[in-house]
């Protein structure tokens, strides 16, 4: 019985262990590399080979079970049969679910750390040549702030608060396609992925403590060649915000009779008045903002093809874009030019070149030009008899306007051209070395030129006058970076676990020139004809970056996540013994709704918990910065001279941030309504600041490592679809952040100082503090401005505080911050049949900004020879004993325009940013001009602003660098309120 | 599977070992490089002149408005009575008209800055030097040239921070830091007047021993540092030795007073002078334009400055006491169409033309800091102060003589005034807008009276003005030749930065 029995054991093992062969492949049949074969119901499985075969034993009653990232699950019963041939389809579903993370993609399912995805059709509804406006509002804990309307500026973009304080760039770090840095268009864009937290930043180490911004760009999707044009015409008005220069009537008696409002009897002196100001001169209304900035036309197309066969897959785009600028001679135009293409060489390599040309020219303008234009006088006639713009110079009588200067003919006999191209090639290379190894080497070249031209022609009043002057400075760039990694993936039942392991190299190169003479001939403008006062320069630079790159993702039964990583870099920036850094970083994460408690749940549909810590750095500090240096940049009687440039510090190394985060996502209702919600604190240590030296030394700073920076706070996203029916949907989207900014560690305050006006960075304040003297308004007896005088003790504290008349005993306290409390957007998309209404909002809360427009145009007297804006409707000016003003007597006006808490504001602001009509015919319409689809739509940007702020647009700008200080704002290139008529077609 | 990852490991590794990532500044020297490379020491020798004349990165900025000289002039000659203030200005030159001046006012925080930015060159330039154990002819005279700049910002900066030499107890009264090594600890306490002094002779005596070259105006001599310590002697009222070094100068032989034909085109031409002891040479390339030059404040043609400050009436009528005086000619008075004088915010221009015309630029010009003719000058002060009315008046008709006044010469104090004030009038008249005036009159402890029209006046505005009338009632019409705000404030910067030093 026992032998009978072994017998039939083995017969049945026997046939349990059938050896099963077979080929996996995908929808254009070429062999799928690991491809994971289960035995269902058991751990038993294989993956499969180069060649997409593979063998395994099994029992025919058995079943097998096909599996592959992005694929749907095939699933074959054994039985009799031997060899297999499987053929796998994608899963459109899965595919749209993958997320883009730089060196890796992950599912969202897989995502332990903070990240947002917005695709193609999420950006495109904003009609913009740049990728930040298309961001605004719509990432939580992303500010973005479009500083200038300056046609082809970019704007600035800050990912949860900002974490440095020297001066220079805050933006994000930019991957484009995997490889660090790049170009593209935003046409071209397939989804953007923000990473927020050490968890997915933490993979770009020394190069990530501002957020990194993850862009793919366009594929072909399918076999079908598909084309796609986009095209988009409209104008641009200028956007003053609450600016409005004063009429000649207003300025005259408004304001240039308050001049003569007589000390004693408190009455305008208009014999006097009179007799300095005719009375004419009310009627002569010349307002130059209207002749200056007028509405311009704007226009873009977009035309793309795309397809693929078995070996070869393409996108190829063109982009066209031309804006001219609302003020005068200013404009803007771009092509761009994207090359995408895959091959299939073998069954185990595949290339992917991506190339992407992008040129532009455009016409900028002189700052002066726009800030005499806003304050010229309005009574001064800029024209002569002829219509053409006037000349004007010191010596031309009865010009009212300050500095005798006339915007219209400046900007006509000057030129502020620039052109430039940028060049990126891509090629990544992906070898297959067997089931679970890959290489793949991703290298970018990128060529970049630019050149910038300044003329003034002799005929222009001013300093060039009866000379000339032309500059022309021309900068390329070039470098390359090279990624070469190693992935790995190994399952092992239900443990799965992939990585990467491989190193980054980084050389980036620039050569600049440039030169000036002047002595120009009446109708020449190229340097050659100059002939005297020439000037050159130019430099060279270089920086290199070398990295070590690795990262592990595990995870058990696709419930369980954990990744860590690991990154060295070096950079050529710091000495020897300080280049060399470390970033860890690891990331885990629970999918709650996988539990059993929640398996059944008919509210809750998904739910994870994620949890990150991190290691990244900041090295942007240019080229030896540790170095003592005399600079070889001056010369003396045409000799070579060198003066005292920089105090060495042979220690000097990386700011870096050790982030925090953890985060809640939730999906209710079958995903109806989905939630993110985020907290996290960063900590940035070992700050490089330019530490203040005693001036007695002969340096002013020099670069060091100090203190601290801790931002910290929270982020909610909320997408809900609030009506879901056949013909009618309507979702919305929230978002919104608050970030705590707070610096520590520092030896003592550290003030910068712009036109008087400072900032404080100390212990337990924010970042970018206004540090000025207390307005208190108008002395109601005498009309005099007003300030708080402190006093303090030994100690510092304050012992008193006290009125004063007196602007130099007003010491300077602090009084507000340019960082926004909090801010977010809201948006919302309702589609009726082919009808869909998009709008977008965009906020921010409780931010200051110094007014410093209003030092000029809102100015007390002054200068008695600039126009002003019309006022606020509570503003007051005081005219006698009594008054109860805001602004004082003209006639005891001392100092009042002097940097103090006057001039700074509110900045809160609440934008509709969008609003997006379109139309898609029906489709029969569209077939029978054998087109696929038809939108058109009628598009507004920016046209409604609320805000308290009373100056130009509030969107001021947060860089500190040069002649900007964060959160104050200057005469700026006003915003544009934008109307566009939209077409496209897909065929 | 296990040699694969081993190998896959070593692999990972050489793609990220580092290669050479030392990256050297291509337009720069290093502290290192500077005895090495062979023209090291002269290339920052020639910074150091060249800092006078330039807009250094301050603050993280080329400011246009700052420069040396054109902080050195303006803040001397603005708290003057030579130039009143023709409209008020977002630039701190204001603060100069005011008296208002702070701590953080730029451009004295620039001026305080780059004198110890050529100090510091010149330190690092002595010490190099000072360590050989023998020099050749040429590294003396560029090691006395380094002292004698050293000398020279040191002298400046005690004048403008510091109380005057006369003024109280100068070994007691604060002076400014004096910086002798390159790397010292930057927490330095302020020395003493007296010792600041003591350091300026030093250093000009050990210059003017070293240097035996001429290497051009532009460059120090030993005749520029007895020309300085003739100065310096003056401020100390050391009679004798003001007299002794400006001796030296004038009977040096190398220079001769420019000529009444010849004086209206001395400043547009000062390089090639043989009346210049030392000026700062600035070259086509260095035109700062209207935005920075130091002529743009005090002239404009219409277009090539701002053109918002004018010659007191003060002043203009000094001169027209003698309509042939030459030095009217840098007076450029502007008229209206209908003839009369041009008014600007409601004051007549009179331009100064002292900082113009050199290659016939309006804003171009080669700022002389030494000149014989303040040799004489300074003699007939020390003169004056000696009661030698004799050799002052001597002094004063060998300049007369030369300025279209040989027909006007003073052979006795006229009746109603002192020798001094003759003295001083004629210094005014010669040496008017070159930073003299202002130091003159505290030196001699007399007030400096503005009581005429002008945006000195705070708060003043155009409906105020009535030039039939003088001006009472403001604060600051008339500053008397002690009041603390004579010097400026220490900067704020060095104030926060070094706890030692001491606000005034």
């Amino acid at each position: 019985m026992k032998k009978i029995l072994t017998f039939f054991l083995l017969l049945l093992s026997w046939q349990a262990f059938t050896q099963v062969t077979g080929v996996v492949v995908d929808e254009t049949d070429m062999p799928m590399i690991g491809a994971n074969i289960l035995i269902q119901g058991t751990s038993k499985g294989t993956t499969t080979d180069v060649d997409g075969k593979f063998s395994i034993q099994a029992a025919p009653s058995d079943s097998l079970v096909f599996d592959y990232i992005g694929y749907k699950t095939e699933k074959r019963w054994v039985g009799n049969q031997s060899l297999f041939h499987v053929k796998m389809m994608p899963d459109v579903l899965v595919i749209s679910d993958v997320v883009v993370m730089g060196y890796s993609s992950k599912t969202k399912t897989e995502i332990s750390s903070a990240v947002a995805v917005l695709n193609n059709e999420e950006l495109n509804d904003v009609m913009a040549n740049d990728v930040g406006s298309l961001l605004q509002g719509k990432v939580s804990g992303v500010q973005v702030l479009e500083s200038s309307g300056e046609p082809g500026s970019g704007a600035e973009i800050r990912i949860r608060g900002i974490s440095t304080i020297k001066p220079g760039n805050a933006e994000p770090l930019f991957v484009v396609d995997g490889i660090i840095g790049g170009t593209f268009d935003p046409n071209d864009v397939e989804s953007i992925t923000v990473l927020k937290d050490a968890g997915a930043t933490g993979m770009y180490g020394a190069r990530a403590n501002k957020g990194v911004i993850v862009v793919t760009t366009k594929k072909a999707k399918s076999e079908k060649v598909a084309f796609e044009f986009r095209s988009s015409y409209g104008y641009n008005t200028p956007d003053h915000g609450n600016i409005q220069m004063m009429s000649s009537q207003e300025f005259y008696d408004d304001f240039s009779a308050e001049l003569y409002r007589d000390k004693e009897t408190h009455e305008i002196d208009k014999i006097k008045f009179y007799l300095d100001y005719p009375q004419g001169l009310k009627s002569k209304n010349w307002g130059l903002v209207d002749r200056v900035f007028k509405p311009a036309p704007l226009q873009k197309y977009y035309l793309a093809a795309s397809g693929k066969s078995k070996k070869f897959g393409y996108y190829v785009s063109g982009t066209y874009y031309d804006e001219v600028g609302t003020f005068r001679n200013t404009g803007n135009k771009k092509i761009n030019v994207r090359v995408n293409t895959d091959l299939q060489l073998t069954s185990r390599v595949n290339l992917r070149n991506n190339i992407n040309i992008s040129s532009s020219k455009g016409t900028s303008y002189d700052y002066l030009d726009m800030y005499y234009s806003y304050l010229g006088v309005p009574w001064d006639n800029p024209f002569n008899a002829d219509g053409t713009p006037k000349y004007v110079d010191g010596h031309t009588q009865n010009w009212w306007s300050r500095d005798h200067i006339n915007p219209l003919h400046s900007i006509d006999n000057s030129d502020y051209s620039y052109k430039g191209i940028d060049v990126n090639y891509d090629l990544v290379l992906g070898v297959r070395l067997n089931s679970w190894l890959k290489f793949t080497t991703s290298n970018r070249m990128n060529f970049a030129t630019d050149k910038n031209h300044r003329f003034v022609s002799k005929v222009a009043a001013g300093t060039f006058h009866d000379k000339g002057f032309v500059s022309e400075s021309s900068n390329m760039y070039y470098g390359v970076t090279s990624t070469n990694l190693f992935r790995l993936e190994q399952k092992f039942g239900q443990h799965n676990l992939d990585g990467l392991i491989g190193g980054e190299f980084d050389r980036s190169y620039w050569e600049g020139l440039n030169l000036e003479g002047k002595g120009i001939p009446e109708g020449f403008s190229v340097p050659e004809v100059a002939s005297s006062e020439f000037k050159i320069g130019g430099g060279h630079d270089k920086s290199i970056f070398r990295s070590f790159i690795s990262q592990a993702n595990y995870n058990f039964d696709h419930t369980y996540f954990l990744t860590a990583s690991y990154r060295i870099d070096a950079s050529s920036n710091f000495p020897a013994n300080s280049r060399v850094a470390h970033f860890p970083s690891i990331s885990a994460s629970w999918i709650l709704n996988k539990m059993s408690f929640l398996e059944d749940n008919k509210t809750i549909n998904s739910l994870k918990l994620r949890g990150s810590f991190g290691v990244t750095g900041d090295p942007e500090i240019g080229a030896s910065r540790f170095l003592g240096l005399y600079a070889l940049n001056t010369q003396y009687s045409n000799r070579p001279a060198a003066t005292p440039y920089q105090l060495a510090n042979p220690n000097l190394t990386w700011e870096r941030t050790n982030q925090y985060n953890l985060g809640i996502d939730v999906g209710l209702y079958k995903d109806r309504i989905d939630l993110q919600f985020d907290f996290y604190n960063n900590v940035t240590k070992d700050l490089l600041i330019l530490a203040s030296q005693p001036l007695s030394q002969g340096f002013e700073y020099r670069w060091e490592n100090s203190g601290q920076v801790t931002n910290r706070g929270f982020e909610i996203g909320l997408s809900t679809m609030n009506v879901k029916r056949k013909h009618l949907t309507w979702s919305t989207t929230f978002n919104i952040a608050k970030n705590n900014n707070e610096l520590a560690g520092f030896d003592a305050p550290i003030f910068t100082t712009l036109s008087g006006i400072s900032q404080v960075y100390r212990n337990g304040g924010e970042i970018y503090t206004f540090m000025l003297p207390k307005w208190l308004g108008v002395d109601t007896e005498t009309g005099a401005p007003q300030w708080e005088k402190i006093e303090r003790n030994a100690n510092g504290d304050i012992i008193s505080r006290s009125v004063t008349n007196n602007y130099t005993e007003a010491a300077p306290q602090e009084v507000g911050s340019a960082l926004p409390k909090f801010s977010g957007g809201l948006s919302s998309n309702l589609t009726y049949r082919g009808v869909t209404l998009f709008a977008n909002m965009a906020y921010q809360y409780g931010n200051k900004i110094y007014n410093f427009t209003r030092v000029f145009m809102d100015n007390d007297g002054h200068e008695p020879y600039y126009n002003n804006m019309k006022p606020k409707s509570d503003w007051k000016r005081w005219e006698r004993p009594g008054d109860v003003a805001t602004h004082p007597s003209m006639q005891n006006n001392a100092l009042s325009k002097e940097p103090s808490s006057r001039y700074l504001e509110d900045g809160s602001f609440i934008k509709i940013r969008t609003i997006n009509l379109s139309y898609k015919l029906p489709n029969r319409w569209a077939s029978r001009l054998k087109l696929q689809d038809i939108t058109i739509g009628l598009s507004g940007n920016n046209l409604f602003t609320f805000t308290q702020f009373w100056g130009q647009d509030p969107e001021v700008t947060l860089v500190s660098q040069n002649w900007s200080m964060p959160g104050v704002s200057d005469f700026k290139y006003p915003n544009n309120k934008r109307y566009m008529f939209n077409l496209n077609l897909k065929f | 599977m296990k040699n694969t990852l081993f190998l896959i490991f070593v692999v990972a590794i050489f793609f990220s070992a580092c290669s050479d990532l030392d990256v050297l500044p291509n337009d720069q020297l290093t502290t290192g490089s500077i005895s090495i490379a062979s023209d090291g020491i002269i290339n920052v020798t020639n910074g150091n002149y060249a800092l006078f004349k330039d807009g250094a990165e301050f603050n993280g900025i080329v400011d246009d408005n700052n420069c040396y000289l054109r902080q050195y002039f303006q803040m001397i000659d603005f708290a003057g009575d030579d130039i009143v203030c023709g409209q008020k200005t977002e630039d701190p030159l204001y603060y100069s008209f005011t008296y208002t001046h702070s701590a953080s006012q730029s451009n004295s925080r620039f001026f305080w800055y780059v004198s110890y930015k050529i100090t510091n060159g010149a330190n690092t330039i002595i010490e190099f030097l000072e360590a050989k154990s023998s020099l050749t002819d040429d590294e003396k005279q560029l090691l006395g040239e380094n002292y004698f700049l050293r000398a020279f910002v040191n002298f400046n900066l005690v004048r403008f921070y510091g109380k005057g030499y006369n003024n109280g107890d100068p070994s007691s009264n604060l002076g400014v830091i004096l910086r002798r090594a390159s790397g010292e600890d930057g927490q330095k306490a302020r020395a003493t007047v007296q010792e600041v002094y003591d350091v300026v002779l030093e250093d000009a005596l050990h210059a003017a021993d070293l240097m035996n070259q001429s290497r051009g105006k532009e460059y120090a001599s030993k005749e520029a540092a007895w020309a300085l310590l003739s100065r310096v002697y003056l401020f100390m009222e050391d009679y004798t030795n003001t007299i002794k070094y400006a001796d030296k100068v004038i009977n040096s032989g190398r220079f001769t007073l420019e000529t009444s034909e010849t004086y209206p085109s001395y400043f547009a031409n000062a390089l090639s002078s043989n009346e210049t002891i030392w000026a700062i040479a600035f070259s086509a390339s260095d035109n700062r334009g209207k935005f920075g030059s130091i002529a743009s404040m005090i002239y404009s043609n219409g277009n090539s400055g701002w053109g918002e400050e004018f010659a007191t009436y003060g002043y203009i009528n000094l001169l027209q006491e003698h309509p042939q005086d030459v030095r009217a000619s840098y007076i450029d008075t502007v008229f209206a169409d209908d003839g009369t004088i041009q008014k600007k915010n409601g004051l007549e221009m009179f331009f100064i033309t002292k900082f113009s015309f050199q290659d016939g630029d309006p804003n171009l010009s080669s700022p002389v800091l030494f000149r014989l003719a303040e040799m004489y000058l300074n003699r007939a002060e020390a003169y004056a102060h000696q009661n030698n009315e004799t050799d002052a008046l001597k002094n004063i008709n060998e300049i007369r003589k030369n300025r279209g006044l040989a027909d006007a010469q003073i052979n006795s104090v006229p009746a109603g005034k002192t020798l001094l004030q003759v003295v001083l009038e004629e210094r005014r008249l010669e040496l008017a807008f070159e930073g003299h005036r202002f130091y003159d009159l505290i030196r001699n402890k007399k007030e400096i009276n503005r009581t005429y029209w002008g945006y000195h006046i705070v708060g003043l505005t155009i409906g105020d003005i009535n030039l039939s009338t003088q001006p009472s009632g403001a604060d600051n019409l008339v500053i008397d030749w002690d009041d603390p705000r004579v010097l400026y404030y220490i900067p704020i910067d060095e104030i926060i930065a070094n706890k030692l030093c001491v606000q005034n």
